[in-house]
């Protein structure tokens, strides 16, 4: 397991330094000026950045109001009478809960779970698939539809609600057949 | 739908803040007012408290039952506290009648060995480094000198994290998350743009045709949007969070570009969000070195669930986006009969 360890940093040290220079110098052989081409592209990047601005302050707000105010517990306690009966242990629902709304609060919440528990509990092992088998739905949604000015998002948004769904659910039979 | 679950968290948010902020208002959780006996050990004599010196060093001791019947806690040990004593002071000129009561203001010292309530009342007071407390002098003898204190009232706890934990810190982090991407997002726009003039993006996107066009029939193969998306793909994939979003950002601006009614995501927008959203990532760089860190005996072990709950997520995401896209009340905000 440490190999894979070592072969997995290796490869997230080596990626973007090896793509960046294959893509230069592939573009150098096509001779593009890639020199130009690289300013002319990097432009964009502050409006980009600017752009979304509104858009991340309405989300992120809207969700620091929802987590300050302690609707999250609240939430989680409504909740609880569910998570026997997917199997789920009931310190991991915070976690669940918090997912698709914010990264680094999920991120705090599944280290302070495994730091009480254990990396090697059930429920470590859990809130692990859970933080790594979905992503911060609402933050992804706010960032790029508003990178191009989209507010009408169709069916973006039940479809990435379900897909959280399922990513929890699956994460916690997955947990339960493999390691329970 | 976003109307509605921006809707939902602002309301359900304040509500609950309001809610809980009365519900501890008329329960007294805090014991705001409430006179706690205590002795001042090593007190300053009383010469010195007349003196002009403003504030002592002093060891508070609080007899726990005293303690135990206020907050219903269950301490059994004598509860010893080092502050700091400000006590009121009085001119010289003024008769001591002045003042029924003679008191003063307490600094508390919050360690590991202070009870969790007065540690809670600490952060919600938020004054630096001590617990502020005025007191009442009972006794003021110095081998015996006892007092009664009451820690600063806590109020409306909850609508004031609302307000600074919430709005205020949010929408600047908001804004820090925005800027902090311009520089990545820069770079990465410029490596494409070197990309789509060397037509290694048109390339990338072909090579993948059958797949892609099955998931984006409505995007051209070799249009630059289906390049950018498979490099924000596999950029996810290998766990490379600062070059995903900038690749992810520009393959949506491609795809506007298809977009003939702005404001309203095209199916195939709606479809690489969901891709985007169920994070098909091989490598989860991040839990796996969390995991390590706290000791794991095989952080890596939760690969394998990890990857099969991302693939069934990504299948589930993509065919619900699908199936949703043919709903008429979604096709409709796109062909414009709205």
């Amino acid at each position: 397991m440490q190999t894979v360890v070592s072969i997995i940093d290796i490869i997230s040290i080596i990626a973007i330094p090896s793509l960046v220079l294959f893509i230069v110098v592939y573009g150098a052989v096509k001779k593009v000026k890639i020199y130009e081409a690289f300013v002319e592209g990097a432009k964009e990047g502050f409006n980009v950045g600017v752009r979304i601005i509104p858009y991340l302050v309405a989300m992120l707000v809207a969700i620091g109001i929802f987590r300050a105010g302690g609707a999250m517990e609240i939430l989680a306690s409504i909740l609880s009478p569910l998570t026997k009966l997917i199997g789920m242990p009931a310190e991991a629902l915070p976690m669940a809960i918090i997912r698709p709304l914010s990264g680094s609060g999920a991120l705090g919440v599944m280290s302070e779970i495994i730091k009480s528990h254990g990396p090697d509990s059930l429920i470590g092992r859990m809130v692990s698939v859970m933080m790594g088998s979905s992503e911060t739905t609402f933050y992804v949604l706010a960032v790029y539809f508003g990178s191009v000015g989209i507010t009408k998002t169709r069916q973006a948004v039940p479809a990435g609600i379900v897909a959280d769904v399922v990513a929890i659910l699956m994460s916690v039979w997955l947990t339960n057949i493999i390691f329970g | 739908m976003l109307n509605y679950i921006w809707l939902a968290l602002v309301v359900i948010g304040i509500g609950v803040a309001v809610w809980s902020d009365v519900h501890d208002l008329s329960t007294n959780k805090y014991h705001n007012g409430e006179y706690l006996q205590a002795s001042i050990q090593n007190s300053p004599s009383a010469d010195s408290l007349s003196s002009r010196l403003e504030s002592y060093p002093i060891t508070l001791v609080i007899v726990p039952a005293d303690f135990n019947s206020m907050y219903g806690t269950n301490i059994a040990d004598m509860i010893r506290f080092t502050a700091e004593i400000f006590p009121t002071k009085r001119r010289s000129d003024e008769p001591d009648t002045y003042l029924p009561e003679f008191g003063g203001i307490l600094h508390i010292i919050v360690n590991d060995r202070t009870p969790s309530i007065w540690k809670e009342i600490y952060k919600l007071q938020k004054n630096q480094d001590f617990l502020l407390a005025r007191y009442i002098e009972l006794l003021r003898d110095p081998r015996n000198h006892r007092i009664k204190l009451t820690l600063d009232p806590v109020k409306f706890v909850k609508l004031n994290a609302v307000t600074n934990d919430g709005i205020i810190k949010y929408a600047k982090t908001a804004v820090e998350l925005a800027i902090a991407l311009i520089g990545i997002m820069a770079l990465w726009l410029g490596i494409m743009k070197i990309g789509e003039q060397s037509g290694l993006v048109s390339k990338l996107g072909s090579l993948l045709k059958p797949i892609t066009t099955r998931l984006f029939p409505d995007v051209p193969a070799d249009h630059p949007a289906m390049g950018a998306m498979i490099m924000n793909i596999s950029a996810n994939m290998l766990g490379l969070m600062n070059a995903a979003t900038p690749l992810g950002l520009k393959a949506m601006e491609e795809l506007n570009k298809l977009n003939k009614k702005g404001g309203t995501a095209t199916d195939a927008m709606c479809t690489f969000l969901v891709i985007n959203t169920s994070n098909v990532q091989l490598i989860p760089a991040t839990v796996i070195a969390i995991r390590a860190a706290a000791g794991s005996a095989s952080p890596t072990e939760i690969l394998g669930p990890v990857i099969v709950a991302t693939i069934i997520t990504l299948i589930v995401g993509v065919t619900t986006a699908k199936l949703m896209a043919m709903l008429p009340m979604y096709k409709r905000q796109l062909t414009g009969l709205e």
